[in-house]
């Protein structure tokens, strides 16, 4: 239905966008950083900074997959909004402060300096590439829907053609040393994002001007067209399910190793707060506006009384964004400068996870526990292979996508929350968690979060209770019993260690 | 040094960490703040969800909230699309003034 044949005015705004990006990349180099450890300088002040959250936040499950999730289950998707906003609240009251003062600067280095562990060490590396996979596999799944819309190939072709050029693109970006301009970068996908939707809602009579509250009269429309199904707060889940799915989402933002680098790039610890609080609005820029792509596609349809079923409604949703754009009539390039953003975001949040993950492999497994003894350039060469080991894997994962964009990636939030957000909160909080416990927490948190796929086909009575996008709110406080009674019953951390946090960590 | 409160300097060797029983001074002062907004953070966030369902005529959840419109939307939907957003912007404002006074309080040479 969407992949008819080669699209030459998208394909064309794709290239050119992409070709900006690398090259005001290499304009802002001199400013120093790398994408492992960006520098946002001072130069950029607080709403540079907040806009460099964002930029770093937004990936294809906030550009296609929230709409997607929208479109499907209405008020329940707003669950992935909340949490993926409230997150940073909580990142930012209980532990921001606190783990920059620690100054470990990835999750890994963090728990083996805390717990004085080497096994726990590794353990969190090895989540920390997991979590990096699962992400990485959403994202390719946006790239392969939206490079088979612009170059009609079928959907596998489109996913090895975008891994290739996603390729392409981080050894391009690596070997000329651009950096990402994070906000230009962030200015051009809000404006693709939501210029697109300006016009979709006038198109369909809606108030164009502020198309985030325009698409409130849209939903009252289609509350009449489906009788409440669609717009009812409990129509798809309990409230429940509402709950488990947004705190999983929350503490899983709070867990996330690439968003919380975020916190040592700002010049100090002041300017990295207030940062948090543009980088919510600016996020909250394109979560006001994401639910309006989705309720203006059912609308087109509710008009025409037309009703897919549930198969179709679920092939269709990852796409609605451009769907929604080609059923109100827009001209190619306007779909097109939508499908670019998507691109762009799946793009950098690819190079940021592969990069985050292959330094795990590359520093903290290889250096410091394979062979200690390796030189800098045979750590790069393990990082160069791990990176394209890596994006192998995740192709061959994303060629069977086992589930929506957005609910793919909330899986690996469900990890981030079920393992490491507990392991820093108890680490930060409460100076007597040991290595024992953190990690029984942590591989409590693991078994937590897969079984979440099978114990609710074994045992009926946790269907509705435990599901892997939501499996947190069961976990995290069952991590976190585990953390403690571990600890309890085996001897306390390092003196040193207990010093450091007094000393250090809790001081003004 | 000398403008700390007295109590803030903790016997030696007393390296205790527990958000529940947090050190005097600094620490305590914080805790406070944290309190007060994680609680606000989980009230408004599934508080009103919580509401939502208790308020809820039909399994659906049809409810006076549902009923009411607010800048066009029926008011759950503006609540947790639109305000609950700004909420949070609020909530990092509160946070960000507080600790700003606390530190400048507890660290007067800067």
């Amino acid at each position: 239905m969407l992949a008819e044949g080669f699209k030459i005015s998208p394909a064309l705004i794709l290239f050119f966008t992409l070709a900006v990006f690398v090259l005001a990349g290499l304009f802002s180099r001199v400013r120093g950083g790398t994408e492992y450890y960006p520098v946002a300088g001072a130069r950029t002040g607080i709403v540079g900074a907040g806009a460099a959250i964002a930029s770093n936040w937004m990936s294809a499950a906030s550009l296609l997959g929230i709409a997607g999730i929208f479109y499907l289950q209405g008020y329940f998707a707003l669950a992935y909004v909340i949490g993926w906003t409230g997150g940073y609240v909580l990142l930012l009251i209980l532990l921001a402060g606190q783990l920059r003062r620690f100054g470990k600067f990835t999750a890994p280095e963090f728990v083996g300096e805390r717990y004085d562990s080497a096994a726990a060490r590794l353990l969190s590396a090895i989540i920390a590439i997991i979590i990096s996979l699962i992400y990485c596999v959403a994202q390719y799944k946006g790239i392969g829907l939206i490079f088979s819309w612009i170059f009609g190939f079928d959907y596998t072709e489109s996913l090895l053609l975008g891994a290739v050029v996603v390729m392409g693109y981080i050894v391009l970006a690596g070997t000329l040393g651009a950096t990402r301009n994070q906000q230009l970068h962030y200015a051009v996908l809000i404006v693709f994002f939501i210029v697109p939707l300006m016009f979709i809602a006038r198109e369909l009579n809606f108030f164009w001007v502020l198309p985030q509250f325009g698409y409130g009269t849209a939903l009252r429309e289609l509350h009449g067209h489906t009788r409440g199904l669609f717009t009812q707060p409990f129509a798809h889940a309990d409230v429940f399910q509402w709950c488990a799915l947004a705190f999983t989402l929350m503490v899983g933002t709070a867990g996330l190793p690439h968003v919380l680098a975020r916190f040592y790039t700002a010049p100090n610890l002041r300017d990295a707060r207030w940062s948090v609080l543009w980088g919510i609005f600016f996020i909250g820029l394109l979560y006001w506006s994401a639910p309006a792509y989705a309720i203006f596609a059912k609308i087109w349809q509710a008009r025409r009384g037309i009703v897919p079923d549930l198969e179709t409604a679920r092939e269709s949703a990852d796409m609605i964004v451009l769907l929604a754009s080609d059923w109100a009539g827009m001209p190619l390039w306007l779909t097109g400068i939508a499908a670019t953003a998507a691109i762009a975001a799946a793009f950098s949040t690819v190079t940021g996870l592969l990069i985050t993950g292959a330094g795990a492999f590359s520093y903290d497994i290889y250096y410091r526990l394979l062979n200690p003894q390796a030189s800098q350039s045979q750590c790069v060469r393990v990082a160069k292979g791990a990176t394209l080991a890596m994006a192998i894997l995740v192709v061959l994962l994303a060629a069977n996508p086992p589930g929506l964009i957005a609910e793919i990636t909330a899986v690996a939030f469900a990890l981030a929350g079920n393992t490491l957000f507990p392991v820093f909160v108890l680490g930060i909080w409460w100076d007597r968690t040991n290595k024992y416990g953190a990690i029984a927490g942590m591989l409590t948190g693991i078994s937590v979060t897969f079984s979440a796929f099978f114990l609710p086909q074994i045992f009926p009575a946790l269907q509705g209770v435990l599901h892997p996008t939501s499996s947190a709110l069961l976990g995290v406080p069952l991590v976190f019993v585990v953390m403690i009674g571990v600890s309890l019953v085996t001897p306390p951390p390092p003196e040193s260690i207990r010093r450091y946090l007094v000393e250090k960590v809790h001081t003004p | 040094m000398s403008s700390r409160p007295p109590q803030s300097d903790p016997p030696a060797e007393d390296y205790r960490i527990n958000f529940f029983r947090p050190r005097p001074g600094y620490m305590r002062q914080k805790v406070i703040y944290i309190w007060v907004l994680l609680t606000s953070w989980a009230l408004f966030t599934f508080g009103f969800q919580l509401l939502l369902a208790w308020t809820a005529g039909t399994p659906q959840g049809e409810g006076p909230l549902t009923e009411i419109t607010f800048f066009g939307f029926p008011l759950h939907f503006w609540y947790t699309g639109h305000f609950l957003i700004v909420w949070f912007i609020v909530l990092c404002f509160l946070f960000n003034t507080f600790v700003d006074r606390l530190t400048r309080a507890f660290r007067p040479r800067k």
